[in-house]
């Protein structure tokens, strides 16, 4: 069951529905389409990699039905040139638990589909689960880490999905939270205002003749916290040693916490 | 690896100069090294730990990445105790690690075998600045505490000469390497990195501060920075030779240092004998340029007249 209030219902209407791998793929094509210069795979790797994944850990990602973090998770563990380095048993890599939560099952779809393709069907590492950021169905004190990409935004209580993010955290667990943030510094947040709310709404207007979706997203970004106050919600929950570090000036920001 | 000086602040041991000595570079410092309020606010960065604000690490244009590594990070804006905590399992996560470092060398794996033993997710690791670099580094700090203790619990340095006084300074701090002797040349690896470089060489230019300051300051009138250099360049050394040294207790080794030791303090006098040397020879070799430089005058204001220069 999916409780969107209004304001969310807009934007998130399209994924409401059951699309085709096509149509999702496109929509996330379209957004790193249109921040074209944040790069956002790039981002996703930055994001793993802070995340030093290791063998037989738990991991939760939300939020990433299509599985591009999950994947790269995946990758980090299991390559063999890291198994060559580091001393890794066979035993503590088949613990290994990657799980991928999305509200919306269609994502999940779409992201078992890219498992099988990659000949992960079968793979007992990657559990595919539908579920609420805001109503986790882990158990507490279960996950070595959290990550949430491009996600937390559509949340509509993000106090709550925090809070969730920290019961399910074990005690030196991290949180990650990759997200488009607030640009501070002085032309370019100008530059970077005036493409969003001029080219985007219009490239919207001629490529999908939906002016409001785009003009929604744009504002929905605008409405995020900025990265101090949403640094010191992180804290609020109960985090540790809560910092950030801006990519692309700000555009994208990667926010990390420790639950102690 | 302010934690040592601040011992010496709070025993008052601590002499004003020395404290000038050491300015803190932002850059260089380790979080968790951080000692309790009291010192940090003395000798600290006010907008760290203090300060509670949260700072913006965003440094240059739209493609640069600013990393919160390099800066100070933002705060949290509550009080201090939840960062401290930090540090503290930090601390004792890495101290942990130091019984696996034998084993799995200074590693991350040496780091999460320890995070298992105190109950911590290894996860905790990924956290970690330079995360091997904070587990030699983390030694480092823990090995000049232990060669301050000592010093302080009485050594009986009073009944030695100086050069023998350094010699048994340097040999117990050099024993406390000896456990993880196997995996030392890992460590001075990890620490000759250029990102770490900074960081190890405050450490061991604090180390060969204290010896000093153990030792005695004015025993020779030579300059404090020559000083310092001279028994960093001896340790360095000694440390170096120890690798690779088999004998029982490490015999040769102590043999080695007293010969270094002895030969730093002869310094002076070899300084001096250079000097008088390089006179000697060079009286000659001077003389002869000097002869050929008058030739070439001669020779050009013969022809050329004084507007040569």
């Amino acid at each position: 069951e999916q409780n969107f209030e209004v304001e969310d219902y807009n934007f998130c209407r399209s994924y409401g529905t059951s699309i085709t791998k096509q149509e999702a793929g496109e929509q996330s094509f379209e957004l790193s389409f249109l921040y074209f210069f944040a790069s956002f795979s790039r981002h996703k790797f930055r994001l793993v990699g802070k995340l030093s994944p290791f063998a037989g850990m738990k991991h939760l990602d939300v939020a990433g039905g299509t599985g591009d973090v999950a994947f790269r998770i995946y990758d980090a563990v299991y390559s063999v040139k890291r198994r060559a380095l580091q001393k890794v048993d066979e035993a503590s890599l088949e613990e290994t638990q990657i799980y991928v939560c999305d509200i919306n099952p269609n994502m999940l779809n779409v992201g078992k589909q890219r498992a099988a393709e990659r000949g992960l069907r079968d793979n007992k590492s990657l559990v595919w689960v539908e579920g609420d950021a805001e109503a986790l169905s882990f158990d507490d004190n279960s996950m070595d880490g959290y990550t949430i990409a491009f996600g937390i935004r559509n949340v509509t209580h993000i106090e709550k999905a925090l809070a969730e993010a920290y019961r399910v955290l074990k005690r030196g667990g991290r949180f990650l939270c990759l997200e488009l943030s607030h640009v501070d510094i002085p032309v370019f947040k100008d530059l970077y205002d005036l493409y969003s709310f001029q080219v985007i709404p219009n490239l919207g207007e001629l490529i999908a003749g939906d002016r409001e979706s785009y003009q929604y997203l744009v504002e929905s970004v605008r409405r995020f916290p900025p990265q101090e106050r949403f640094a010191s919600m992180i804290a609020d929950a109960g985090f540790e040693k809560v910092e950030y570090e801006n990519l692309v000036g700000g555009v994208v920001a990667i926010h990390s916490a420790i639950k102690l | 690896m302010y934690r040592a000086a601040a011992k010496r602040l709070l025993s008052g041991g601590f002499t004003a100069t020395r404290l000038l000595r050491f300015p803190k570079l932002r850059s260089t410092i380790i979080p968790y090294s951080y000692t309790s309020g009291l010192c940090t606010s003395s000798m600290g960065d006010t907008e760290s730990s203090m300060g509670n604000q949260f700072s913006n690490p965003n440094q240059s244009g739209p493609t640069a990445s600013s990393s919160a590594a390099t800066g100070e990070g933002p705060r949290r804006h509550e009080s201090r105790k939840p960062r401290a905590e930090f540090q503290e399992e930090q601390a004792r996560v890495l101290s942990a690690s130091l019984r696996h470092v034998p084993k799995l060398g200074w590693t991350e794996e040496a780091m999460m075998a320890g995070s298992r033993d105190v109950g911590v997710s290894p996860s905790i690791v990924g956290s970690f600045s330079r995360k091997e670099a904070a587990l030699v580094e983390f030694f480092m700090d823990e090995c000049l505490e232990l060669l301050i203790d000592r010093i302080e619990s009485g050594l009986g340095l009073q009944n030695l000469i100086p050069s023998e006084r350094i010699s048994e300074l340097i040999r117990i701090r050099l024993e406390m390497q000896v456990p993880y002797m196997s995996k030392w040349p890992q460590a001075l690896s990890i620490q000759a990195h250029p990102v770490n470089v900074p960081t190890s060489f405050k450490q061991r230019a604090m180390l060969v501060d204290e010896i000093w300051h153990a030792v005695g300051d004015g025993a020779s009138d030579l300059d404090w920075y020559v000083k310092r250099t001279i028994l960093g360049g001896v340790y360095s050394t000694t440390e170096i030779y120890m690798l690779t040294d088999d004998s029982p207790e490490h015999r040769d080794t102590w043999a080695f240092l007293n010969d270094r030791v002895k030969d730093a303090f002869d310094l002076k006098k070899s300084i001096q004998e250079a000097k008088y040397f390089a006179q000697d020879i060079g009286a000659g070799v001077g003389k002869s340029v000097q002869g050929l430089m008058n030739g070439v005058m001669q020779t050009m204001s013969r022809s050329g007249g004084s507007s040569a220069f």
